[in-house]
């Protein structure tokens, strides 16, 4: 077998690792990332939705959806890939045996990367079902899209955990990262309001892999298909994960192995 | 003839930032040995053994493992080896079994001679019981039989155990040297690190010192200690040191060890005259050991030359 061959079924090795672990505590493990999206909806897409009016032609309820499959995605990649590869490298030291093993850092991180696509896009189409249950998907097909644009979400958002992960000394400086770089993106990209154009902020989030995938979510969800901004979004969203991929390959290639 | 080598270390440097982890090291394993590597806390015994398969960058010399270099051909080596690590890294929540699965996986096992060899392993360490056991309700004699089952998942050629015994009561540990041993008759290679003498002695073939990052002295066990620490042994309790001192030959050595202190001399009979002559009695007499040679060429700062 080849060697870029060998490396994916280790990766898929480990991805089978993740799960059966993950399965153990299953409930509370999809609570969070089902029950967040769910909250918020409830909350401020009812709460809000006889006040806000229209945006976009859109209630404010349909107009918080598509951003909730965006956010399952980001949540379940970041954490999973900050908190939960922190865990497992420092306190459960699971790379230690795992590399004494054919097993090398590119399929550990390789492995990271193909969990989180599937973890998301799983978490999505539950989302999407309960987004079609509540009449907030008008477009049937995003049952089929939306987990696709979701795991390609997740990767970028995994490689900035994984860049987390190789930078914090301890466990605590998450908490950092997440309030001053996590939460500004999640606020500010436009799953709440319309990012207004030609502003700061609209400058400010094209830098946001998360900005570009909720884009892509609205257009999948609402049924919208501007060729030539999907075309950029997409390309965008492409380009942050192989880079920031790239990146965290090559950090915790340094920090697991000295 | 001599017997092919599995490893082979020349002048292997280590360099983390100032600190030098490994300076010119060398050493040489042949096929079927038992080499027992020694030395404190901090000695780079760890950083060796990562140097091996790749989780440690050598920052000189040269290295070959089955004829392969770590730095290049890393999983073709982990092919061959297994490795019990310091920390069992088990999967806490698992059971016994899928724990084992998961391992055989990644080595490369098809999934149906897989359980077959997971199962005869862990008959062979003693926990077929266990192997719908969760990890965490093992104890820790338990878990650390496991990973040697663990280790030799996709039997191994070569075997790297890093302090495989260390915390364990008595009756693992024999259980453990029985199956080094039992690997050793099967022709395994087999690298060992611990910090209890009695068990490098006993299991073996060949001993290498390491100390600050070089090995201080390399051999099997009987020759080490007939060649650095000869003789016999008297541990005397501290306060016997005055009845003591005006009796040692020029010969003997004698130095301290916490609170005891000790004399070696070339033979048993010395030692009795020793006691009749300062009346004192000794709290043990014994033949040099291991442990002797490794405080005399390690623990300089425990011991005190007269």
């Amino acid at each position: 077998m080849t060697e870029p061959l060998v490396t994916l079924r280790l990766g898929w090795h480990v991805v089978v690792r993740n799960w059966m672990v993950y399965r153990k505590d299953f409930l509370a493990n999809i609570s969070p990332t089902l029950a967040d999206p769910a909250l918020i909806l409830g909350s401020l897409g009812l709460g809000l939705s006889p006040f806000v009016g229209q945006i976009q032609g859109h209630s404010y309820a349909q107009y918080l959806a598509p951003g909730m499959i965006a956010t399952t995605a980001l949540f379940t990649a970041f954490f999973e890939s900050s908190y939960g590869f922190f865990v497992r490298m420092t306190f459960e030291s699971v790379f230690k045996a795992m590399l004494t093993t054919p097993i090398g850092v590119s399929e550990v991180v390789l492995g990271e990367f193909m969990w989180v696509f599937i973890r998301a896009a799983l978490m999505a189409l539950g989302v999407a079902m309960v987004l079609l249950l509540l009449g907030l998907l008008p477009n049937l097909w995003a049952l089929i899209v939306a987990p696709f644009v979701a795991g390609t979400l997740a990767l970028p958002c995994a490689a900035i955990g994984l860049l987390a992960a190789s930078w914090v000394r301890n466990i605590n400086q998450f908490q950092t990262v997440y309030s001053f770089l996590i939460a500004p993106i999640f606020y500010l990209s436009g799953v709440f309001f319309p990012v207004p154009e030609k502003s700061w902020l609209a400058a400010i989030v094209q830098l946001s892999p998360f900005y570009h995938g909720v884009k892509l979510l609205q257009f999948t969800v609402w049924g919208h298909f501007p060729l030539g901004e999907i075309l950029i979004h997409s390309s965008a969203l492409m380009a942050f994960a192989v880079v920031l991929a790239l990146c965290s390959f090559h950090r915790m290639d340094r920090k697991m192995t000295s | 003839m001599s017997a092919p080598l599995v490893l082979s270390a020349r002048s292997v440097a280590k360099r983390f930032g100032d600190f030098e982890a490994l300076c010119a090291l060398d050493l040489e394993v042949k096929t079927g040995e038992c080499v027992g590597l020694l030395g404190p806390n901090g000695a780079g015994k760890s950083t060796f053994i990562g140097c091996l398969y790749g989780v440690v960058q050598r920052t000189g010399g040269e290295l070959e493992v089955f004829g392969m270099d770590p730095a290049g051909q890393a999983r073709a080596i982990k092919r061959r080896i297994g490795v019990v690590p310091q920390e069992n890294a088990l999967d806490e929540g698992l059971t016994v079994l899928e724990n084992m699965r998961i391992y055989a996986r990644f080595s490369g096992l098809k999934k149906a001679s897989a359980d077959e060899r997971i199962l005869q392993l862990l008959e062979r360490m003693s926990l077929e019981t266990k192997r719908d056991a969760t990890i965490n309700t093992l104890s820790g004699g338990m878990k650390r039989r496991l990973t040697f089952v663990r280790a030799l998942l996709a039997d191994p050629e070569l075997l790297i155990l890093d302090e495989p015994t260390t915390g364990l009561d008595p009756s693992v540990r024999h259980l453990l040297w029985e199956t080094v041993t039992s690997l050793r008759s099967q022709g395994k290679t087999i690298l060992v690190t611990t910090h209890y003498m009695h068990e490098a002695e006993v299991l073996c073939d060949r001993i290498v010192i390491l100390d600050q990052g070089k090995v201080v002295a390399a051999g099997a066990p009987r020759e080490l200690i007939a060649q650095e620490t000869p003789g016999y042994v008297g541990i005397f309790s501290g306060d016997a040191q005055e009845d003591i001192r005006p009796h040692l030959k020029a010969d003997w050595e004698f130095f301290h060890q916490g609170h005891q202190c000790c004399v070696r001399a070339p033979a048993f009979d010395d030692l009795l005259e020793l006691q009749k002559s300062a009346g004192v009695d000794a709290l043990q007499l014994r033949p040099a050991n291991l442990e002797d040679v490794y405080l005399k060429l390690t623990g300089s700062e425990l011991k005190q030359h007269d």
